[in-house]
Order: C-alpha cells, then sequence, then structure tokens
C-alpha cells in the first residue's frame, strides 16, 4: 500500500517538474513582451515542492494516526477491562493481527473474529482515505503550481525560499532531539526522586552529597529492608580523578606533538605522522581498555612494587593513562589544524623582531590559537567523562571515595552501564538510579562548557 | 669621490672597490633561487645609511626578495637558498657564526599587510625589548614604548587606550604601530615592504612623514609599487626588472634622467 502511495508520489513530483519547465519554455516564447522571471527549472521545481510536500506531509501524519484508530476499533470488540492492563491488551492485539493476515494458530473464539474483521475493514479505509487525501492534494498543489507559470511570476524567490524552509526544519530536527533528550532523561529522574510509589528511593541531598553507593544491595523485592545506598560523590570523584589523569596525560603529549607537527616537522614527515596519530583515534575503546588492563596496569603494578607501592591490580592510574591515550588525537589533531590557521603574517612579524621559533610559538602563535586549542580540550575531555569500556576494564567497579590514582575507582558511565545491563524493572529505584546519574553527567559537562566558553572569551587574542 | 662613478661601480657586479663612506649595507653577485627558479640574479648593490632607498619595479622582478635577503627572512622559506655576500657595517650577515636573531634585532621590518600581534598596543610595542632584554625594569620599558610610540607618531591617538587589542585600530594606525614596534628594538635598518599599499591616502601621507622624520636615525630600505611615493620619500632608487638589478641612483636622476631604457620604459608606464 506504501508502495503505491510513494510510486504515485513519485510519479505526481516528476511529472509536476516537467510539465511546470516545460510550459515555462513555451510561456517565454509568447510573443508579449518581457522574458520569464525565473528560469523554467524553477517553475519545474515550485511545482514539484507543491506536490511533494502536502503528500509527504498527509502520509507521514496519516499513518501512525490510522494505527491507534484501527487499535481502539478493534480492541472495542473485547470487554472494556481490557484497556485497563497493559500487558494482557498487547498480547491481544498481537492475536488480532496475527488473524488479520492469516497467521493465528487455532481455533479464535467469535470475539477475536470480530475484532480482526473490524481491524482490516478499518485499515483498508484509512488506507484508501489516506491515500485519495494525499493524491488530491498533490493535484491540487500540481494544479495551483502550473497555473500559476507566468513571466511575472516569482517562482525562483519561492523555491528559495521553500530551501530556506527545509534547511531550518533539519536544524531544528538536531534541537529538537537534544531537547528531547533532556527531557526523557529528566522525567525519569524526577520519578527516581519524587515517585511516591518507588521504594527505597533516596532524597535529593543523599543522592547528591552521599558518600556510600551500593545501588546493587537490595536485588529483589523482598530484601527491600536491605539498605541501599544512593551515594553520588564516590562516582564523581571517581570520574573526575580518571579525567583528571587523562587530561594530564594528553594534554602535554597532544598539544607538544600538534606543536611539532604544525611548526617543526617537515613537510614529508608529517604526511606520515599525522594519518597514524589519527588511527589512535580509530581504535575501538575496549581494544584500548585490555591494553589498560593487560598490558599498562601490571606495568604500574611492577613499577610500585619496586618503589614499595601496593597498587590495585585495577587501578585508576591505569585507566586515566589509557584514556590519556585515547584522547590524544584529538587534542593533537584540532590543536594542530588551529594553529596551522595561524596567519603566516603573525610568524613573519615576530621572526622580523627577531623572536626566535619558541619565543613566536609561546608569546604568538599560542595565544592567537588558544580558544580552538581549548574547544579541542574540552572535546577531549567530554569524551574522557563519557568514556566507559576503558574504566569497566582497568579501573574497576569498587565506588571508593578516595583521591588516591592508585586505588580502584569507578565512574558515572560505567554505574550507569552495570545498572542498565540485563534484565530490569522500570519501577525500581536502582534502574532509575541511572537517569538520575545520566542528568548529573550531563549537567557537570555543561557546566564545563560554560566555564571553557568564558575561558576562551576572556583570554582570546583575536586576529582577523 | 666623483658620483657617476660610484654609480658605475654599484652597476657592474664584479665591482669590488671599497664601498662609498657612510654605506650601511653592502650586496654583492648576491643570487636568490627559490627551487629550481632563479629569482634574483647577481645583485650588487650599496646602500647609504640614514637614508630612504626604495627599490621599484614590476610584481615578481625580485625587490621583495631581496629585501628579504637583508634580514635573512628567507630563512623561513624552505626551498629558498643565497648565494652571494651581503654585509651590514662590513659584516656578513650570512656567516654562520652569525646569530640571526641579532641580525633580526639590527635590521626591522614592516611588511605589506599591517600585522600587529593579537595583543594589547603596549605589549605590541613591548614584545621585541621583552625577548631581547632591552629593558631593565618595568619603568624602563614603558619608557621605550612611550618613546617608540611617540616616534612612530601613534602617541596622541593611543596613549589612553594601551591596553586595548592592536587589532582593533584602524588599517594605518595598525601600520604606524608595527613600525613603532620594529623601532622599539632600536634597529640600524628598517625594511618596509609595501607598507603603504593596504592603506588609504591620508593614512599613506602619515606613514610616508614618518619615514621621512625617521630617516635622520635609520637606514630605512623601502620596496614600493607606487613610483609616486618612491619619488616622493627617498634618496635612492634602484630599479629591478625580472630578477636582475637594472639601474640604481639618485632618485631625481632615476626619475628624469634613467641611464638604461628599461628603466625609462618603466617609469614612463610603457611596461610593468
Amino acid at each position: 500500500m506504501s508502495g503505491i502511495y510513494f510510486t504515485t508520489m513519485a510519479v505526481l513530483v516528476l511529472a509536476g517538474f516537467y510539465l511546470s519547465s516545460r510550459r515555462a519554455v513555451g510561456v517565454s516564447r509568447e510573443a508579449s513582451a518581457g522574458s520569464l522571471h525565473s528560469l523554467p527549472v524553477y517553475h519545474g521545481l515550485y511545482t514539484a515542492a507543491l506536490v511533494f510536500v502536502p503528500m509527504l506531509l498527509v502520509f507521514a501524519v496519516g499513518a501512525p494516526l490510522l494505527d491507534r484508530i484501527a487499535n481502539s476499533a478493534a480492541l472495542a470488540a473485547f470487554p472494556s477491562s481490557l484497556a485497563t492492563d497493559e500487558l494482557h491488551r498487547g498480547a491481544t492485539l498481537r492475536d488480532v493481527y496475527n488473524l488479520a493476515a492469516n497467521q493465528y494458530s487455532g481455533a479464535p473464539s467469535l470475539e477475536l473474529q470480530n475484532a480482526a474483521e473490524t481491524l482490516k475493514s478499518t485499515l483498508s479505509l484509512g488506507r484508501w482515505t489516506i491515500f485519495g487525501l494525499g493524491v488530491a492534494l498533490g493535484l491540487a498543489g500540481f494544479a495551483l503550481g502550473f497555473t500559476s507559470i507566468d513571466k511575472q511570476f516569482r517562482a525562483r524567490n519561492r523555491f528559495e525560499r521553500f530551501v530556506l524552509i527545509v534547511l531550518f526544519a533539519c536544524a531544528t530536527v538536531a534541537i529538537l532531539t537534544t531537547v528531547g533528550i533532556v527531557f526523557s532523561v529528566l522525567y525519569e529522574t524526577i520519578r527516581f526522586f519524587f515517585d511516591p510509589s518507588l521504594k527505597g528511593r533516596p532524597t535529593v541531598t543523599d543522592f547528591l552529597f552521599g558518600t556510600e553507593w551500593n545501588p546493587q544491595a537490595a536485588l529483589r523485592a523482598d530484601q527491600g529492608d536491605i539498605k541501599t545506598a544512593f551515594g553520588f560523590v564516590p562516582l564523581l570523584t571517581g570520574t573526575l580523578l580518571i579525567t583528571l589523569i587523562a587530561i594530564l596525560v594528553a594534554g602535554p603529549l597532544g598539544l607538544f606533538s600538534a606543536i611539532y607537527l604544525s611548526e617543526y616537522a617537515t613537510p614529508r614527515i608529517r604526511a606520515f605522522a599525522k594519518p597514524i596519530l589519527e588511527i589512535l583515534a580509530g581504535i575501538p575503546t575496549v581494544v584500548l581498555g585490555f591494553f589498560a588492563a593487560l598490558t599498562v596496569a601490571p606495568i604500574i603494578r611492577g613499577w610500585g612494587h619496586h618503589v614499595g607501592l601496593d597498587i590495585a591490580s585495577e587501578s585508576a592510574l591505569a585507566a586515566g593513562v589509557v584514556m590519556g591515550m585515547m584522547i590524544i588525537p584529538f587534542i593533537s589533531s584540532l590543536s594542530d589544524d588551529v594553529i596551522n590557521a595561524v596567519p603566516q603574517s603573525l610568524r613573519d612579524g615576530a621572526y622580523a623582531l627577531g623572536a626566535t621559533k619558541s619565543e613566536t610559538i609561546r608569546n604568538v602563535i599560542l595565544p592567537a590559537a588558544l580558544p580552538g586549542i581549548v574547544s579541542a580540550f574540552m572535546l577531549a575531555i567530554s569524551r574522557a567523562i563519557g568514556e566507559t569500556m576503558i574504566v569497566v576494564m582497568a579501573a574497576g567497579l569498587a565506588a571508593n571515595l578516595t583521591f588516591n590514582p592508585l586505588d580502584a575507582v569507578t565512574t558515572i558511565t560505567v554505574q550507569i552501564k552495570t545498572i542498565l545491563v540485563g534484565d530490569q524493572e522500570f519501577d525500581s529505584a536502582k534502574t532509575l538510579a541511572a537517569f538520575a546519574l545520566g542528568f548529573v553527567l550531563f549537567f557537570v559537562t555543561l557546566v564545563l562548557n560554560v566555564i571553557a566558553l568564558a575561558i576562551v572569551r576572556r583570554y582570546r587574542e583575536q586576529y582577523d | 669621490m666623483d658620483m657617476s662613478t660610484v654609480e658605475h661601480a654599484m652597476l657592474t657586479p664584479s665591482a669590488t672597490s671599497a664601498p662609498a663612506s657612510g654605506t650601511k649595507v653592502t650586496a654583492r653577485a648576491c643570487n636568490v633561487y627559490y627551487g629550481e627558479k632563479h629569482a634574483l640574479k647577481d645583485v650588487s648593490v650599496d646602500i647609504p645609511e640614514r637614508s630612504i632607498t626604495a627599490f621599484i619595479g614590476p610584481s615578481g622582478c625580485g625587490k621583495s626578495t631581496f629585501l628579504r635577503c637583508i634580514n635573512r627572512m628567507n630563512d623561513t622559506i624552505a626551498s629558498c637558498r643565497v648565494t652571494g655576500k651581503i654585509e651590514i657595517d662590513g659584516q656578513d650577515i650570512y656567516d654562520p657564526a652569525l646569530d640571526v636573531v641579532q641580525l633580526r634585532a639590527r635590521v626591522g621590518m614592516v611588511f605589506q599587510k599591517p600585522n600587529p600581534f593579537p595583543k594589547s598596543i603596549y605589549e605590541n610595542v613591548a614584545y621585541g625589548p621583552r625577548i631581547h632584554g632591552i629593558a631593565k625594569s618595568k619603568s624602563d620599558l614603558d619608557e621605550v614604548v612611550i618613546s617608540s610610540l611617540e616616534k612612530a607618531g601613534l602617541l596622541k591617538e593611543v596613549k589612553d587606550r594601551l591596553n586595548d587589542s592592536g587589532t582593533g585600530l584602524s588599517g594605518g594606525q595598525q601600520q604606524r604601530l608595527c613600525i613603532a614596534r620594529a623601532i622599539a628594538v632600536s634597529p640600524e635598518v628598517i625594511l618596509m615592504d609595501e607598507p603603504c599599499s593596504a592603506l588609504d591616502p591620508i593614512a599613506t601621507a602619515k606613514v610616508e612623514e614618518l619615514m621621512d622624520e625617521l630617516k635622520a636615525n635609520y637606514t630605512i630600505i623601502i620596496v614600493t609599487h607606487s613610483m609616486q611615493q618612491a619619488a616622493r620619500v627617498s634618496q635612492r632608487t634602484a630599479f629591478f626588472h625580472l630578477g636582475n638589478l637594472v639601474e640604481v641612483g639618485d632618485t631625481r636622476q632615476i626619475f628624469t634622467n634613467p641611464k638604461e631604457q628599461r628603466t625609462q620604459d618603466y617609469i614612463t608606464g610603457r611596461f610593468g
């Protein structure tokens, strides 16, 4: 059915384009004074858009609407008690659909047969309505576009406006997606804190300032008397600790390699080294994770052993160092680009004053490239905060409240993953805690971004 | 020494005669190659101190290339190779033992497009003295900055906003800021690579006036596309064509009575 609809649509759109541009050519040849305002192709495009948009809208709105109407029509045959029982309703609906498609095994009840009939007739009526409405509107658009062809008609300007609307709609989709994500997470977070039917939910203060994280304690409803703990602080410190180690590793390495690549390296070395650095960005984090757990962690442990330190086999240090490796390419590649974008005239100006290469880089190039470098760091930090796999494999799951990089710690993302893996009920405090964590994580990165933006505004040295 | 003999000596690449008294920069058989391209051919010239020498000629004639040899800015171009000899006060500037950083402190440069650093006006001028350790204290530095801005004729316009960004000034002010920046390290020679080509006539007049004042203390070499400008500001003019130094002499003589046919054709607008 939808196949026929879209074929008809394609035919109408193409016909609209072709016939309108043909007619526009014809109009332009008429004897009356003046030439065509818009090229024939714009008249064609205008008509095509007038056909395409209404037909697409009719389908996009009509199809889901029809499903709802058909479902409720089919269920009307059953007793009303069904409507309140979500699970039972779903099962019945599946039976109805199966019967309608002749895939029902066993003898259907009379009710079920009736429902299947209703479903079939509603769906077929609805589909024909959609088809009829769509084609009618498409033809109307066609007629409107076709008849308005005229020497004075500004099809080009109108089509430009149509393009503008399409572009705006695309931008809106991205924004709405962000808003949608925020609200869905926010909704579950609010449930987590304020839903009275939820057992074991913490207060906001307990969550934000609690120093103990142990959501696994109460696994089943009958263990409700076991105290669960939703103290967010150890997760935050773990996340910040690992991120800090990662930045301490990746910041200097990434920035210095960017400076080397952009200012000192010969073109041959650069052509060779830059792609290799970027390959590092393509390594799956799970691979980096076992590199951390199997290679880096034992090395660090060995060093610690020599200097008399007892280092846990899963340590924040190992995870942080490898995470630093992971984000080097973000810092080096983006910084390299912004350093290259600093105009040569600034370098010349410094050299002509007798500045050495490193003086020029320190005093002129880096300050000029600062906004870009800060955003490279911000991107890297966001990646580090959001990284899960390396921490799972190398830093463990123990929510220790510590700033000691040699201890095992855990991060927000790891706990979200741990909570949501496996079969979960969505009405337990434990599951909903993941959403609260997600929301706080989002908030933390937002704050970091705002701070970075403020830093850039304050210290930026703007060249034109 | 008879002037015409001096000029003859300057024109002849093989000339080995001692430079005229008061000569600041001496070039002998100077060649520049950009990779395979022979950009400057066998140029020999003497540039007198405390005066303005103008390099003129059509685009791509090698005048900027030669200018950039004098403070070794061509070093920053990987494919560039310089042969021959350039001396400042009798010292070979391509001597491997010479520190290019110190050379550039002695030979300042102003570029075609104003290129102030994206820092405050004060920091722009203070940058050179800072990296060369010229000022001993903060008050010394203040003094250097103020006097450089004063000499560049910019002080009156910016004295209330020394902490504003240098890039916020107008084009002409930016160029004078760049001149102040160059003066701040007390160079002996100032190279100017088409310093007015991005400026309007009023800003140009100010820069030219400034050059006229500066020539009392500095040796100035200016590359210009404007023959009027060369005639207005310079005492001596050198005409370059296709990488050759065609003719050099007193500005008045070059513009009124050139010895070479090519110079005549260029200044009368027959080519270029």
